[in-house]
Formats: structure tokens, sequence, C-alpha cells
């Protein structure tokens, strides 16, 4: 098996990523080394100074702890949904396949479209929310909901996307192994920290990865809702890194922003794969 | 099982790519010059417009015009625009661009030059706003193309069943909201746009500018001023110690207080003129309720209407820069112009257009829109606006929620500001 | 019984969560205009189809639809194609520099979009990509590797070396191996992909608006966003449309779970 070489099944993808990516990754770097503000017609090489000039920069901090929270509190909410809904509808029931495509739903929508959805669904005096609960929250405009706000349509929209996974994962148990757990008398709260939880590690591992990267570089949902509001509370390194880019035209500073995600993202893979991953392979 | 899968996603395959090959325009041949318009979406019988575009090209036989839409967020357009034009497309002539993108396209060398199209004694023609907004350095780098303004529409109806009229003063705006608000149950007095974006900076301008206050003086920040304190306290203060603002105002967007307002439960609102066609629509709550007057100014003082509306302009790397001023000296021609405005609704930049009797019969208050087009100020015209905007809106907020007094929020502006400025010199 | 009533107790919260937002659209699609704005008629007592025939009428909506199922599908089967073929190599097989490619791999989702939209564009442009459905394909095919070759590489992983010596004993090469064996051993996983890769081209809209520009190549996501006016937002007809386009994928989605299912139960895993 090992000495089966597998370059020929590895290279066509390495050889499609590398093509289409490797000059854009290449510009972000390399612009990020520059001062590059069209308008001022500025376009010189500065080295790191965009790095160091970050770390003095409140709003790029600030910008920090909110995608920070907003990844930490999601991520957490998403598997802890995503895990109870996959063994929920982990047994053999009546429209089994309808309830399934049905949890699916909120991942199927398009962004455009969800964005807008919950705006709406937190508007304070028409919306859903705040009629479901007979509240009349600021949700949108003030510091302290906004951002929960987002989590919660964040959530909401990415939970099935964790759920597909861990449901896919716990296919693959052999089921032998739950009938034997429960002859022996194990208690479903025992099945499923001894037996399920160790042999969904690398699904797991999977999600943690993919759904921290993504919630990391949020951008459409938290835009659409508070624009990086009220004053600020909202405003993730995305929205910063957009504003930058595309509206004051820093293309400098702005791939430096972009560059940073980068790296914060990498950083927490690999802090994953090394909590998680048993096998020196990976 | 599984070959028989396999076999059909690979033909599935094929035939789409086959079909991904079909996508694309025909080209055109025969010598005729392809202009390509870029432009947002039309606001209004898109149909109507296409009439317009044909009335062009049946005068011109010898161009066609292609029209490429962009969503309606200027967000989206602008972002457009950056990444084309500084990718140095030709993919597109003539462009429309919202008033507050012309100085910073130009100082980017995306405009051309377009002094030529309007030569000094056409440019009295449309409001000396805009034509503000479009020059760069004494040169003309856009035509205006359609206006707006804030507005205040008021209830008329309730204010004349308390026998109020409609206000000249902020102060009297807050009295005769209350006014209303005791007697009538579940109204707000009054809805204007507060969530952290563009339309927040024009709304606080449009406070500021009727206290006396205003953001740049002589090349430096003038943002820090008593003026400027007193009038954002106020709108704080709406919120907060009147209580005639809800504080979803924060959140509020133009369509949000047009649905609030049209929904017959505000008072005052503060919009855009584009409110008014939707207000008066069959079946609306306000139909026929609705007045609309100049905003109010702080005692004392002139009232001042932020500028709004959209100008069109020449793709620098356009290869078809001839073609293309035809096309704009058409579209901002008395006939387009008063075509645009019957047809879309939409309001002329050209002066002269609110003489025109058949306008004024069509459109109500019309003249009343003169007056305010006239004053309208447009925000500081000045290629780092884009800028110093992002560091008013999230200021401007902090105020608004209570984060930060209005004066350390003034205070914090201003010094950004001039760092904004004094980074690049003069 | 208690755990029954339970358990359709705790399904129904759920789904009313995941679908409960999806039925209010599909709610909002038929109510006609004045009620749009207002809560408590939460179901209308006058549906109208009205937002629909403007949604089809007022659009070339088939011709967008039918772009985005190009597209989709397109990306889809090349993602799966190159990324279980990445994973088999990676999994089973002799490869260089294994976890360096996976670091690689995984890099390339880690940019954030706005940062790669730029360049990505002056490439489409430069190779004369520009308004076609390829240069979403390509695009979508490259960020959906992967997801597509972590998923799999995952799964290829779970199944036993022995199947893998037993077969090459037999004298299977490799590619046979996988062609016969490993992917239909892998159908849960190949599935999931797939879904996941499908309606992230279905739903994707910074490079379909930033790559197209007319709409003999638009996508959905491109002509959602181009229905408000500049202030107008006509909820009833973006929830009509969205009721369209969300409707495939949920019956895409049913069609592919009973795969799933079926992968499992075609057990040689069971040895």
């Amino acid at each position: 098996m090992r000495d089966d070489r597998g370059t020929g099944f590895t290279a066509p993808a390495v050889v499609l990523l590398t093509l289409v990516t490797a000059y854009p990754l290449a510009y972000v770097l390399y612009l990020s080394l520059f001062r590059k503000m069209v308008i001022f017609d500025i376009s010189k090489f500065i080295g790191a100074d965009n790095y160091l000039y970050m770390l003095h920069d409140a709003r790029f901090w600030n910008a920090l702890e909110n995608t920070a929270y907003i990844t930490l509190v999601s991520v957490a909410l998403e598997l802890a949904l995503g895990v109870g809904i996959a063994l929920l509808i982990n047994r053999p029931f009546r429209l089994k396949a309808v309830a399934r495509a049905l949890i699916l739903v909120p991942w199927a929508i398009p962004t455009v479209v969800s964005a807008k959805m919950w705006e709406w669904i937190f508007n304070t005096d028409s919306g859903v929310m705040n009629y479901l609960l007979g509240a009349r929250i600021n949700w949108l405009g003030s510091p302290f909901w906004a951002i929960h706000a987002a989590v919660f349509a964040d959530v909401w929209k990415t939970t099935p996307f964790v759920v597909i996974l861990i449901y896919a994962g716990l296919q693959v148990i052999p089921r032998e192994l739950f009938l034997a757990a429960r002859c022996d008398g194990a208690g479903p709260w025992q099945i499923f920290r001894r037996i399920t939880l160790p042999l969904l590690k690398p699904v797991i591992l999977v999600v943690l990865i993919f759904r921290s990267l993504d919630a990391f570089r949020i951008f459409d949902t938290v835009y659409v809702l508070t624009g990086g509001g009220p004053a600020n509370t909202t405003e993730t390194l995305s929205i910063y890194a957009y504003k930058l880019l595309f509206q004051t035209l820093q293309f400098g500073y702005g791939s430096a922003m972009a560059v940073v995600v980068f790296l914060c993202v990498g950083l927490i893979s690999v802090l994953y794969v090394k909590m998680l991953a048993r096998e020196s392979a990976w | 099982m599984t070959t028989r899968s396999l076999r059909i996603m690979t033909s599935l395959m094929l035939i789409s790519i086959l079909a991904a090959s079909c996508s694309g325009e025909k080209k055109d041949g025969s010598g005729t010059t392809v202009l390509v318009f870029k432009h947002g979406k039309i606001a209004g019988d898109y149909a109507e417009f296409k009439k317009l575009l044909d009335r062009f090209e049946r005068q011109n036989p010898d161009i066609r015009i292609k029209d490429e839409i962009l969503p309606s967020s200027t967000d989206e357009q602008h972002q457009f625009y950056v990444i084309n034009l500084e990718g140095k497309s030709a993919d597109f002539d003539v462009l429309s661009m919202d008033v507050i993108w012309v100085p910073e396209f130009a100082r980017a060398g995306w405009l051309r030059d377009m002094s030529g199209l309007l030569p000094p004694k056409r440019r009295g023609d449309f409001f000396p706003g805009p034509m503000r907004a479009v020059t760069y350095h004494n040169r003309i780098y856009a035509v205006p193309w359609y206006i707006d303004a804030g507005l205040l529409y008021y209830r008329a109806d309730l204010l004349d069943k308390y026998g109020l009229k409609p206000p000249d003063t902020w102060e009297e705006l807050v009295r005769t909201a209350r006014i209303v608000m005791s007697g009538e149950r579940g109204m707000y007095g009054f809805v204007w746009q507060g969530k952290q974006y563009e339309g927040l900076v024009c709304n606080t301008l449009e406070f500021f500018w009727s206290n006396g206050g205003r953001v740049l003086g002589r090349g430096k920040a003038a943002i820090d001023s008593p003026e400027n304190a007193q009038a954002l306290a106020f709108m704080k203060d709406l919120i907060v110690k009147y209580k005639i603002s809800p504080p979803l105002v924060t959140t509020a967007v133009e369509e949000t207080c047009r649905r609030i307002f049209g929904g017959g439960r505000a008072v005052y609102m503060r919009n855009w003129p584009y409110a008014f066609k939707v207000l008066e629509r069959r079946g609306s709550a306000v139909r026929g309720k609705v007045g609309v007057s100049e905003l109010p100014a702080f005692d004392g003082r002139k009232p001042r209407s932020a500028l709004g509306g959209w100008q069109l302009g020449i793709n620098r790397y356009s290869r078809h820069a001839r073609e293309a001023e035809l096309l704009i000296g058409f579209l901002s021609s008395p006939e387009a112009q008063k075509f645009l405005a019957l047809a879309l609704g939409y309001n002329p930049a050209l002066k002269s257009m609110y003489r025109d009797p058949d306008l004024r019969l069509a459109r109500p208050f019309f003249e009343r829109l003169y007056r305010i087009f006239m004053s309208a100020r447009p925000r500081p015209a000045s290629p780092y606006y884009m800028m110093i905007t992002q560091v008013m809106q999230p200021e401007f907020s902090a105020a608004l929620t209570g984060i930060k007094s209005p004066q350390e929020a003034l205070e914090s502006a201003s010094r950004q500001i001039d760092h904004l400025l004094g980074v690049v010199g003069r | 019984m208690v755990k029954k009533t339970a358990f359709y107790l705790l399904l129904s919260v759920v789904l009313a969560y995941c679908a409960g937002p999806i039925i209010w659209q599909i709610l909002t699609s038929v109510k006609p205009d004045q009620e749009l704005a207002r809560i408590p008629p939460l179901v209308t007592s006058h549906p109208t189809a009205a937002h629909y025939i403007a949604v089809f009428s007022g659009y070339p909506f088939m011709r967008i639809i039918l772009n985005s199922a190009i597209v989709a599908l397109s990306t889809t089967i090349l993602s799966l194609a190159a990324g279980s073929a990445c994973a088999f190599g990676l999994a089973k097989l002799r490869v260089r520099y294994k976890s360096l490619v996976l670091a690689f791999v995984l890099s390339v989702s880690m940019f954030p979009p706005i940062a790669t939209v730029s360049p990505l564009y002056l490439i489409i442009r430069f190779l004369g990509l520009r308004d076609t459905l390829y240069a979403l394909i390509i695009t979508y095919t490259t960020f959906s590797l992967p997801l597509c070759i972590w998923i799999i590489t995952n799964f290829f992983r779970s199944v036993p070396d022995e199947i893998y010596r037993a077969a090459r004993i037999d004298g299977c090469g490799p590619w046979r191996i996988y062609y016969l064996i490993m992917l239909p051993l892998s159908l849960p996983a190949l599935f999931t992909a797939a879904i996941l890769v499908f309606i992230f081209s279905w739903n994707e809209f910074l490079f379909a608006l930033t790559f197209t520009a007319t709409a003999s190549s638009r996508t959905i996501p491109v002509a959602i966003a181009l229905f408000p006016g500049l202030h107008e937002i006509p909820w009833g007809d973006i929830a009509a449309a969205s009721v369209t386009v969300t409707v495939p994928v949920i019956l895409l989605a049913l069609a592919f779970q009973r795969r799933i299912v079926e992968g499992l139960t075609s057990g040689a895993v069971r040895g």
C-alpha cells in the first residue's frame, strides 16, 4: 500500500489549486508590504510597517475581539447543537428523509436572502423575534444585543453543516459497539462519552477547523444585519478589511489585514490538530 | 450500480461543460459601436427606461447601447467599480456614480475629464450642489444625472387635527410631535436613519449644518465644535430625553422609516424624495395624508438638506469616449430629463425642468423641491471623503447609543480626520 | 411511550427552528403587498400568485436557474472527482510531504474571499473568461476542494487497510481499487461532500457578482440582489424567489439522503 505511488491521484487537485490561487495569494502578501493608497497616488514599499501599525490600531484590536467572540460562541453552539441534532435523528423513524432534508434548509437558503431575512426577524418594530418574545428589544441597534443577534443568525445558518457531517460520521461507527456496550449495561451518557465521542473525533476535527475558518472570516451575515455597527461593536476583521479595501481604497493595509486573518485561522487550525489528532500522519 | 451512476455523472458533467460554453454574448458585427452603460438598478419601470435608450439609438444609428445593471446597494456598486477600475478594465464606458464618489474616482485617475462637455456657461444649468460634487481641481469629471436631498415628511392630516403647522425649528418639531403623540395612540414622533452607515452621516450632517456647524474648514477638521456637539446631543435627546424617536432608529435605514411612516405609525419622517411616490400608492395607509417640506433648523439658523443623487461619468480606459459623451449629453438633455421625471419619478438635475408646467402638474411639491435642491449641500467634496465617512460613522453611532458622549465622539473624529489629512498633506 | 413523545417533541422543536424561517418565507411569498409589513396577519387570507408571476416574468429567471444549475453541477462533479482522487492518494498511498499537502490545501480556504476577489478577477479577465460560466466553475471548484479533500480523506482513512491489501493481492491496481472499491464504500462521505459543495456553489455571491455582467451568465444570488430598487425592497418577490431556489436544493438533498443510507448498507466494511 505504501509502496504504491499516490502522486498521480493527488496531482490534479493540487495542480488546480496551485494554478488558481498562487497568484492571488502572492498578490495579497505582496500588497501587504506596501503602502498603497490609490487616492493619494502612493505606492510605496514599506516592509512590515503595515503590520506594526496594526499593533497600535485600536480599531484592529476591537475587530479582532469581536471576531474572536463571534467565532468562539458560534462554533461552540453549532457543535453542541449539531452533535445533539445528529444524535437525535440517528435512529429510524417515519418521514426521516423529510426531516433530514428540512434540517438542511438553513444551509440551503442563499446568504443574500437569509441575512436580509434575519434583519427582518430582528426588526424591533415588526419582527418575528420580538413578536414571539412579546418584547421590544432593540436587537440590531443596541451595542449589547447586536453581536448576539449576529451570532444567533450565524448559528442558525451553519448548524446543518455540522449536523450533516456528524451524522455521516456516526454512520461509520459499527453498530456492534453500541449493542455490546448496551449489553454490558452502559447508560446512554456513558456510551456517548466513551464510544461515540472518541470515534467522532476525526469528524469533529474537520468540523471544528472548517467552521472556525468560516466563522473567523464571517462577513455577509454581519454586514447586512448591522454594517459593523452600532459604533463598530460588531465589526469583524473581514468587515474592517472590506472597508479598508473597497471603501477607503487602502489596498496595502487592507491586504495586511487579510494576511493577519489568514495567520490567525492557521494558528487556530494548528491548535485544533494538535489537540485532537492522534495519528502522526495528520 | 456504481459504474452506472459514475457514467451518468460523467455524462452530466460533459453536458454541463458544453452548456457552459453557450453562455456569453454573441459578437456584434457590422461597424456599430457598442457602448456599455453600467448603472444601478432602475427604481421604477425598466421598460420605460429602455424606451429612452432606444430613442438614443434611433438618433445615433451607429451606436448600440449595452445596458448592464448592478445591484442597487451602493456598497456593491462602489466595490464593483473599485475592482474594475483599479484593474484598468475597459469593459464599460459610461458609469453612474453616487454623488460622493466623483472626487475620489477623479483623484484616482479613473474618470475622463469632461470639462469640454460642460463649458462654464452650461454649468449654471445644473444645481450648484451637484456641480460642486463633480468638480475637482476646477475640472469637471461627471455630469449630474438626477438629484436627491433630505426632506421632512409629515402627517398633514394629524397636524391639521391638532391645529399645528409644519415646524420650522427642531424645537418646534419636538413640541408638535409630543402633542400629536399624546393625542394618538401607538405613534412615534420622528423617525430617521441612525444605523451605522452612510445614511447616518447624511442625517447627522443635516443636524450639524442646521446649527451652523461643519465638518471641514480650511483643510482641517472643524467637526469638533460647540454647534456640532449641541446638534449631536440633540439627536441623542430625541431618543432618550424627549422620547419622540424610538430606540430602533439606531437600526433604521430609509426603508425602515418608510415602512413605519407608511403604516401610519409616525408623525414625522426624514427621508429622500423617492418615498413620496411609495407613500401615495393605492392601498397605502397614509395616501393623501402626507406633506413634504424642508427640514427644520435650530432656532435662528437656516436649514440644510444633504445632497444625494447620481452622476454620469466616462471610464478613463474606455475606447469609445466620443460616443460616451454623446450618450451622457443625451441623458442630461432637457428631453431625457423630462422623460425620466415623468416616467420614472426621478428628480432632474437640470434646473430648468422645475419651471416645466407638465412636470409641475404631474408632481406635487415640485416647486418646493426646487428650493430644497438649490440649497442642498454636498457632503465634503473631497477625494478623502470615503475615509472621512468611515471615521465619522462609528463615532456618530457611538454618541447615539450612549457609548461615548457627543463631545468625546466629535473630539475623536476630529483627531482621526486631522491625522488622515495630515498623513497625505493637502 | 414517554420516550417516543419526548422524541417527537424534540424533533418538532428542531424542525421548527430549522425550517421555521422558510415556512415564513413561503407564507410571505403569497401575501399581497399591503399585508407584507405587518405581523399579525401571519397567514394571509388573500393569497396571491403575483410575486411568483413577477419573479418569472420580470426577470429571465429560468435562464438564471439554469446557469446556477450548470455551475453547481459541474463544480460538484469536478470537486468530487479531483477531491476523492487526491484523498485516495493521501489516505492510502505513498505521497511525499503528506502533511504539507493537507496544510496547503487547507490554506487555500483560509484567506478572506474579499481579499482574493480582486486578483482573481484580474486572472479571469486575462484569460478572457469574464462573464462566462467557466470562470465560476473554476473558482468554485478551487474553493470547494479543501473541504472535499479533508472530508473524503477522513473517511478513506477509516476504511481498513486490509481491504486494500486484499485487493492488491488479488491483482487489482491502485486505480481499480479506487474506482471499484473505495468510491462505493465511501458514498456517505461523497454525498455529504456533494451536498455541501452544491449548496456552496448554488449560493455563492461575491465571485458571481464580480465575474459576471449580464443575464447570460448570471446566477441566482446575484439575480436576487438585483431585485430591490434603490431603496425599496420587494419582500414578496424576494420571498417567492428564495422559495423557488431553495426547494430544488431541498429536493436534491432528499434524493441524496437515500444514497447516504444505501452507502452504509452496501458494507464491505462488515468484512
